[in-house]
């Protein structure tokens, strides 16, 4: 469970947004011919990173407002929330505080809880 | 085995009794006595039978841990698996063992013990295999099921629990002596800080043992006081007592189950728990630690239980459970135990150690010389016997020899462990300490600090150092406390997992995990067999399984492991310690969101009518829907559906549409965002028009569909499925916030604040003008797909002209609170025309027959618009809306897609079914392909036969063609596969 920090309200609980998936993926313009491959990305196609991760949230029971986050998929930590006409982040601005947690494998997951 | 009371203290009040029964037995205790304790106090030690064998079981332990002592409360509506040895008794409290039959005394279930050598490790899964599979459900599964297990399953009861949030910047968990010093030190700090015990008082060690003479120069008792009042005190830090965390989630968010009727009978209907949740910045963990046991021959029996235990019954419960225990260790830690007995007159009956003389505490040696008690060292018990309880053990001396000594109690310690739960649920990582032989935390995932035994400082030498270390980042006050010890051991263990029996047998038993009934030769077999994974191990195995988690015996297991594979504990690793910590009830986790609360029940604003006149609900989505209307107590649900769907084709039928999902849509852009939005084009619409809308998702699939009234190029209303109405409006925010932030566009749900009726059927209109006569509803003034505003005896209304059943229709859209006024008006005037309630059963059927979808039954998010043969509402010459890229994707162009046909039986006297397969052989043969499936499909009164509308691969070109439909009894129907629509095809009726 996170507390999100609602750029319009402030910092709440997790139960109150809904997760929205990959952040700053654009939609194609519609008045332009639009190639099959193109298409296909922008409805099928998200990333899936372990770690630093732009992110779309929705305040769903509260101000019902859009905005991104960056969040590091293998703490869960969110490192910083933006409205959508803000600028996005640089990813280099933050550390990945732990790669993988556990010292799991970078790739997969593993239920490791002894140091090796 | 004879207990003896000892001192009053200031947790147990000898002249306050309490009466209790235990398995019908009344017995008397004192107030602040557990079950266990005050068990103890009437010399009962035999509390239960064990899960697999049905061995006689005792109290082991003194507190959280404990495996054995689990009883069932039939005074608080028959909990079950509740540990003895923390629930405090009341006066009337009713206790009785479990997993006993018919009685504790003569357990029929113990024949299992003489057939153990067959229940060993992995034997459900080996042992029960034949000789046919029926055998397992009928027969073995039941039974083994029936011998085996816990307690019996609760009563119902309206148990109560409250959540509540917490935000702090600190949380402690733990009141001990470390947990009290951190909660200390940050004392008028800037920090909040929460305080968490589990126990009713405050004082760990200080009170559970003696091990610390003076702190501060004063008495422990004395020092514990003051501190807990300068806690209470200050500003900053909250205190919680009968407060156990269960669960170390992520980003520092703990559980915390309070339990609010400690020592009294919890009552119906009052809030008997509270469940805390806590975010917090920082989690200090200072819960302590856990003694672990020693495997032997019989080290379950009753009347042997871990030293540090029998020191807290002495200490804090004012008993001790025997006068004369035999002490059995491999280490320091229950020195304080000997020095304990003699502190209240009692003496050990003989002390036996494992480690060699050198290894032990000269000030140890020094008590047991003056007191004569006889001592063993560099020896080991290799067995316990007795029947229902200890009566002798059988040691093995320095020189191998074997001694037999008479003794009614027990009491073992194999080591501590830091109590590394919690840590773990954190996703911190645990390091084996070799000297030590224990896990330990080491690098912590999140930000946690242990202290104290929790940390693995199992010696109090750096105190004050580690702690003013771990705080150092808060910048608090630094701590300088003075440690008096009366027994002045170094935690000095020396490896001792298990000792091997004298006399080996089929039936000798070392158990390894008592909850579960695991034996150490479990382990080896499991080992032998290839189980070698520590993780499969436990599950084939079953150690550590249990409701305690195998807490006082799982490392030793990894211990035995690690000396059977010959590696190092590291590599064996160790299984994962899950949330909870301990057992939480459902009623605690699901709060005040249970009964009435668990799903709110949606009613429309005539709700009452409809129960006043024979409605059958149908739940749809949240909301409740008459599905038909009883004119009377017989009818059945299928007389009711044709009698209301053939009123509608004759006369006319009223529905109550107000649960479809209605989106007001205004601003300067509202016409393009409509248009982006839907697949229809809506610029030449007039205004005062209404049109059918189909909405897709990006994918080019049918998401949702619905009427939309264009007020004008600024201002729609927008009607949704019943069920999609949150979706769409949904979908709407997202994309007017994401997409499209440069159109000038609000949209707002009036679901609620409008009801709609629908009122349709050939004498629909004469039953208008009688209700509505300033209202001209001719053909020419009122056409199809359009719409009016009215004022109605002063209520705004709204009348859109059109229909879901394929006759002359009108929709009433009122204000909630005048609806059933203008509802019941129109029962009136339409009763002479024979207007009657019909349900959405009957909608459903009327629909169908004019081939009108409903989207999630005649789809599936698989569909397009195109499948279902209405590409003539997609506006082609628009530029963009959703999905419109996808109708042209190589998968929506594809020639085998499942299109929307009609079914009728060839044979009409031919039943049909929902979900049944389109086939093209009449014999099935597996495997059949399929073409599809039949998506609806009833009875219609007014063709006189069974018809339904189907998705089948290549639909359109098969109109005309015929199949087979597959049926529930495994045979076929012929079928004829025709248009989707089966009533009225030229919409005469409809425009009529
Ligand atoms: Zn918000």
């Amino acid at each position: 469970m996170l507390i999100i920090n609602c750029p319009y309200c402030g910092p709440r609980d997790q139960s109150e947004f809904s997760n929205g998936g990959e952040a700053h993926v654009k939609r194609p313009d519609g008045s332009k011919e639009i190639g099959d491959r193109e298409w296909g990305e922008y409805v099928f196609i998200r990333a899936n990173p372990k770690g630093l991760f732009y992110e779309r949230w929705v305040h769903t029971h509260g101000c019902r407002k859009w905005f991104n986050c960056v969040r590091d998929t293998s703490t869960d930590k969110i490192l910083v929330t933006y409205k959508l006409d803000e600028k996005k982040p640089n990813l280099n601005n933050f550390k990945s505080v732990v790669k993988t947690p556990s010292g799991e494998p970078e790739v997969g997951s593993g239920n490791f809880t002894v140091e090796k | 085995m004879k207990s003896i009371n000892l001192k009053e203290n200031q947790f147990i009040q000898f002249h306050q009794k309490i009466s209790f029964k235990f398995d019908g037995v009344k017995y008397f205790g004192y107030k602040g006595d557990t079950i266990a304790s005050a068990l103890l106090r009437n010399n009962i030690n035999l509390v239960g039978r064990s899960f697999k064998y049905h061995r006689p079981r005792g109290i082991y332990t003194c507190g959280i841990e404990e495996p054995n002592a689990l009883v069932q409360i039939i005074s608080e509506y028959s909990e079950p698996n509740t540990r003895a040895t923390i629930k405090k008794i009341y006066e009337g409290m009713e206790i009785e063992s479990q997993n006993r039959w018919p009685s504790l005394e003569n357990d029929f279930g113990s024949i299992n013990n003489l057939f153990s050598p067959i229940f060993s490790a992995g034997f459900y899964y080996k042992t029960f295999m034949g000789p046919h599979k029926k055998f397992w459900k009928n027969l073995y599964e039941p039974l083994i099921r029936r011998a085996a297990g816990l307690g019996k399953p609760p009563k119902d009861f309206k148990g109560i629990s409250n959540h509540i949030h917490h935000n702090v910047d600190v949380t402690i968990i733990g009141g001990g002596l470390n947990g009290l010093l951190a909660a200390k030190s940050f004392i008028n700090s800037n920090y909040d800080v929460l305080l968490i015990e589990f126990e009713e008082q405050l004082g760990g060690i200080i009170n559970n043992s003696n091990k610390i003479s003076l702190i501060d120069n004063k008495e422990p008792k004395d020092w514990l006081k003051e501190t807990i009042q300068e806690i209470e005190e200050s500003k900053n830090v909250k205190i919680l007592k009968n407060t156990l965390v269960t669960t170390y989630n992520y980003i520092n968010h703990l559980i915390a189950i309070e339990d609010r009727f400690v020592g009294s009978k919890p009552i119906e209907g009052k809030v008997n728990s509270t469940l805390h949740k806590i975010r917090t910045d920082h989690t200090i963990l200072c819960n302590g630690h856990i003694e672990r046991f020693l495997s032997f021959q019989n080290n379950d029996l009753p009347g042997i239980m871990l030293s540090s235990s029998f020191e807290k019954y002495i200490c804090r419960y004012g008993i001790a459970p025997s006068k004369e225990p035999v002490i059995f260790s491999n280490n320091s830690n229950s020195n304080s135990l000997v020095y304990s007995l003699i502190k209240a007159g009692l003496k050990p009956k003989a002390y036996i150690d494992s480690r060699s003389g050198e290894k032990i505490e000269p000030n140890l040696f020094d008590l047991i010389r003056k007191n004569d008690v006889p001592l063993y060292t560099n020896s080991q018990i290799k067995g316990a016997f007795g029947s229902k309880k200890i009566e002798k053990i059988l040691i093995e001396d320095s020189s191998g020899a074997l001694n037999e000594i008479k003794c009614d109690q027990l009491c073992l310690s194999g080591g501590i462990n830091p109590d590394v739960h919690l840590f773990t649920q954190s996703k911190g990582l645990l390091d084996w300490d070799e000297k030590d032989l224990t896990y330990k935390p080491s690098k912590p995932f999140q930000p946690t600090i242990t202290l104290g035994s929790a940390s693995g400082q199992f010696n109090f030498d750096h105190l004050n150092s580690d702690i003013n270390d771990k705080l150092k980042n808060f910048k608090i006050k630094k701590l300088d406390v003075k440690l008096e010890l009366n027994t002045n051991a170094k935690y000095n263990i020396e490896k001792l997992w298990e000792v091997s029996p004298q006399k080996k047998s089929l039936w000798t038993k070392s158990f390894i995990d008592l909850q579960n009934d695991v034996t150490t030769k479990d382990i080896r077999q499991a080992i032998t067999e290839g189980f070698d994974r520590i993780e499969h191990l436990k599950r084939y195995t079953t150690n550590s399984m249990g409701t305690d988690q195998g807490k006082i015996s799982s490392i030793n297991a990894l211990g035995i492991v690690s000396d059977l594979l010959d590696k190092k504990v590291n590599e064996v690793g160790t299984t994962i310690y899950r949330p909870p910590y301990a057992p939480l009830s459902f009623s605690a986790i699901a709060g005040r969101n249970c009964y009435e609360f668990y799903d709110p029940e949606r009613k429309s604003p005539i709700h009452n009518w409809h129960l006043n006149n024979g409605a059958i609900f149908e739940d749809v989505g949240q909301w409740k829907r008459p599905w038909y209307f009883q004119i009377n107590k017989d009818e059945t649900m299928h007389e009711a559906v044709q009698r209301e769907s053939k009123n509608v084709r004759e006369n006319a039928g009223i529905l109550d549409g107000s649960t479809l999902g209605k989106i007001e849509i205004k601003g300067e852009d509202a016409l393009e965002f409509m248009n982006l939005i839907y697949t229809n084009s809506f610029t030449k619409m007039k205004q005062g028009s209404a049109r059918y809308a189909l909405m897709l998702g990006e994918d080019g699939m049918v998401k949702d569909d619905g009427i939309i009234c264009k007020i004008s190029d600024q201002h729609f209303i927008a009607t949704t499925t019943t069920g999609g109405a949150a979706t769409v409006l949904g979908c709407m925010e997202e994309y007017a916030q994401t997409e499209w932030p440069n159109l000038k566009v609000f949209m707002n749900s009036i679901t609620e604040q409008y009801a709609t009726f629908n009122i349709s059927g050939p004498k629909t209109r004469e039953i208008m003008k009688k209700a509505f006569p300033d209202i001209n509803f001719s053909n020419e003034e009122f056409p199809f797909m359009t719409f009016q505003f009215h004022e109605f005896n002063g209520v705004p209304i709204r009348i859109l002209r059109a229909s879901f059943t394929g006759e002359l229709g009108y929709e009433i859209y009122i204000p909630s609170n005048s609806a059933l006024k203008i509802w019941e008006g129109i029962q009136s005037f339409g009763k002479e025309f024979g207007l009657a309630p019909y349900g959405t059963e009957a909608m459903h059927l009327l629909r169908a027959e004019k081939g009108y979808i409903i989207v999630g039954q005649d789809t599936d998010g698989s569909i397009t618009p195109i499948d279902l043969g209405l590409s003539w509402m997609i506006g082609k010459s628009k530029k963009d809306f959703l999905g419109k890229r996808s109708l042209t994707r190589s998968d929506t162009v594809r020639e085998d897609r499942k299109q929307l046909v009609g079914i009728v039986p060839s044979n009409k006297e031919d039943k049909l079914e929902e979900g049944q397969h389109i086939i093209l052989e009449k014999e099935i043969k597996s495997p059949v392909p399929m073409l599809g499936h039949i998506t609806s499909c009833y009875h219609s009164s007014t063709l006189g036969h069974d018809f339904a509308l189907a998705v089948i691969k290549n639909g359109h070109s098969m109109i005309g063609t015929k199949a087979y439909a597959s049926t529930s009894s495994m045979s076929t129907t012929g079928v004829d596969i025709v248009k989707p629509v089966f009533y009225d095809e030229d919409n005469k009726r409809l425009v009529s």
